[in-house]
């Protein structure tokens, strides 16, 4: 059996011959550390356009990932608190959350960041998922045949995720001009769209990141406020069963969506 | 008289509605570059009319009121900026009847 350090050097040379012409991105075929190869293969990964993939390919990175996703601490709903009936809160990594599904803030080419190694959320996740959530994106885009509006969802198998599934929707951009009614109308078709697509799928159970926060510039209190209201409001309209966790990454958002669900302490 | 809802105009002229765009939507997606019309001959309140690409966002318009569209604003088609109109007579998207004027009263006064 290869072990990780084996499964890397096949991966990334197979992923630097599909672009044997690239010199940017040969010249960093040098990496020797684990660490190095790992980042060279995410980016590598980051940058790949949805083309076909051989077997042997993803059954190599079926094993690397599985290993790789399996050394964080895997989170279930069960290691988390009910703050409120069927709302959780986590401060994590939402790729380590082994819940039905998670919910990922993508933009409206809805195929994954493909900036190398870019810290995001998009990123984060098709990362650990693997290649093949690109290629599924990437049918479901070829089938609508147009942009992914803002507000929306679709959803995606999770693969090599510790979730069943990926809830993928595009969030309002905040520019210059600041919130605007329709953008927090948006904010809540998003939150929207992601439940009743999880409820058509007979999820269990769904997590949410803080859509449109960060990068799209959202302030963060406002996001968090619509967040809280459009689920439970849905909850209570619809007597869904679903649970939902709210999953923050920065303390900022932990300490918002703590005042809002349990209060300031 | 004329109404709004969904951040659209509704003009009502005998039995046609007119549902256009309004400044504060125009503003939001800016530059409209692409749009698509939903098929169908009636439409239910909340459904798709337009897919729209502008500088500033994707959208998808729903209609605030049932009815039958009778008029699709074609021209929009191959001039998508004609959505960023400040015209009436541009940047309308669909033309209704059969529209319930009892939902339309209940529309906020534009």
């Amino acid at each position: 059996m290869m072990n990780q350090e084996a499964r890397l050097d096949y991966l990334n040379h197979y992923l630097l011959e599909e672009n044997p012409n690239d010199e940017a991105l040969h010249s960093q075929k040098g990496a020797s550390s684990l660490d190095e190869k790992i980042a060279l293969f995410r980016g590598l990964c980051n940058i790949r356009e949805p083309e076909p993939v051989t077997e042997q390919f993803l059954e190599i990175q079926d094993a690397f990932l599985t290993e790789w996703n399996q050394e964080r601490k895997i989170t279930s709903l069960k290691d988390l608190e009910e703050v409120k009936p069927q709302l959780y809160i986590f401060q994590g990594d939402i790729t380590s959350l082994a819940v039905s599904g998670i919910v990922n803030a993508a933009n409206s080419e809805l195929l994954g960041c493909l900036l190398p190694n870019h810290n995001c959320i998009d990123n984060i996740i098709h990362t650990h998922a693997g290649v093949q959530l690109r290629l599924e994106c990437n049918r479901i885009m070829e089938a609508q045949g147009r942009k992914e509006p803002v507000g929306k969802a679709k959803i995606t198998n999770a693969y090599n995720l510790p979730a069943d599934y990926v809830v993928h929707t595009v969030g309002p951009y905040i520019d210059e001009r600041g919130v605007t009614p329709l953008k927090e109308e948006l904010l809540g078709s998003s939150y929207r769209s992601c439940l009743q697509i999880a409820d058509e799928h007979g999820l269990e159970s769904i997590a949410f990141c803080c859509i449109s926060t960060g990068e799209f510039n959202f302030p963060n209190e406002r996001a968090a406020e619509i967040a809280v209201q459009t689920v439970q409001a849905y909850l209570n309209a619809t007597k869904s069963n679903l649970k939902v966790v709210f999953n923050v990454f920065k303390d900022i958002d932990f300490e918002i969506y703590r005042n809002i669900l349990v209060g300031k302490e | 008289m004329k109404k709004r809802g969904n951040f659209l105009f509704i003009e009502k002229q005998d039995d046609v509605y007119t549902i256009s765009l309004t400044p504060e939507l125009q503003d939001d997606i800016g530059t409209v570059g692409f749009v698509e019309f939903s098929t169908g001959d009636t439409i239910q309140a909340e459904e798709p009319i337009l897919n729209l690409e502008a500088s500033k966002t994707v959208l998808e318009i729903n209609t605030p009121l049932t009815g039958k569209v009778v008029e699709r604003n074609e021209a929009a088609v191959k001039e998508p900026s004609l959505l960023n109109s400040a015209k009436p007579e541009e940047n309308w998207i669909v033309k209704l009847t059969d529209v319930d004027e009892a939902a339309f009263n209940k529309l906020e006064e534009a």
